[in-house]
């Protein structure tokens, strides 16, 4: 099987929807939250959101919240479905191996 | 290059611990307010039943203004995909009152420190199940927290309970909730 989704299959994006992905449809994460979980720097972070975002995989909102700019990210259906074939790729490969 | 099955495997277990990792810091941050809400109310509550023991209708109203303003913080915090009530919250909340009452009808407590040990180990145990479920090392903590200060305070200082739980109970639910907010 050739490599699963391209987009995805990188260690900050994968971070990054699977970080999404347990979240309520649509629920934003603070953009510092998010950096404390996937554990990228801020640079590195915004430039794969931005990639994930040209893809249409995530939505991202810019606010202001209590006087300070905000950043959120949130997986979009089109994201949430990438991620889960993603995964089921992944588990196939699994599943081919074994049977 | 394709992916070998080991690559896979690792890549899930990846994804399996970032997700966990996500889901319970979208539960920590839920629960924080709560945390600090119900803190706010032990400090007052078993104050005030330490300082004016005659006052029996400062819990009732404390947990009752306590109930609406914890569902209030439920409802701003909904998930923007969630537009309706959602019935189970109330009826889960509707269980443990029946249940409380059902309980103390059958096993009533003796004295009032009974009672204000009571509810605090139920908690407890709610942090305690929602932990090991959730896999939340920090609800577990948070648990056993509760029961050890609440087990001291009842078998250590039976005089001063109400006193070591407004203090040691209601301050430590507050910097819990602070605590859970930081992840």
């Amino acid at each position: 099987m050739d490599l699963p989704n391209a987009i995805i299959h990188q260690p900050v994006r994968l971070k990054i929807m699977a970080a999404l992905k347990p979240l309520p449809q649509g629920e934003p994460v603070e953009f510092v939250r998010l950096k404390a979980i996937v554990g990228a720097t801020e640079g590195n972070l915004g430039a794969h959101i931005a990639t994930l975002e040209d893809a249409g995989y995530v939505a991202v909102q810019k606010d202001f919240h209590a006087n300070r700019p905000r950043t959120r990210v949130s997986m979009t259906t089109l994201g949430r479905r990438a991620f889960e074939d993603y995964v089921a790729d992944l588990r196939s490969i699994i599943g081919a191996a074994g049977a | 290059m394709p992916l070998t099955t080991n690559e896979a495997a690792q890549t899930l277990r990846d994804i399996a611990r970032t997700e966990r990792r996500s889901a319970n810091a979208y539960g920590y941050r839920a629960s924080s307010p709560h945390l600090i809400l119900w803190g706010l109310i032990w400090a007052a509550g078993y104050s005030l039943s330490y300082a004016r023991p005659q006052w029996g209708f400062v819990w009732p109203v404390l947990v009752s203004g306590g109930s609406i303003a914890g569902f209030w913080i439920g409802w701003r915090m909904r998930p923007v995909s969630k537009t309706g009530f959602d019935w189970r919250f109330a009826a889960t909340f509707a269980a443990i009152v029946l249940f409380v009452i059902a309980l103390f009808a059958v096993l009533p407590p003796h004295t009032d420190i009974q009672a204000g040990a009571f509810f605090p180990l139920l908690i407890s145990l709610f942090y305690a199940i929602s932990g090991i479920w959730m896999k939340a090392n920090r609800l577990l903590a948070l648990s056993v927290a509760i029961a050890a200060l609440t087990l001291f305070g009842f078998f250590e200082l039976p005089a001063q309970f109400e006193l070591w739980m407004a203090v040691v109970g209601g301050g430590g639910l507050i910097l819990g909730g602070i605590w859970l907010r930081s992840v």
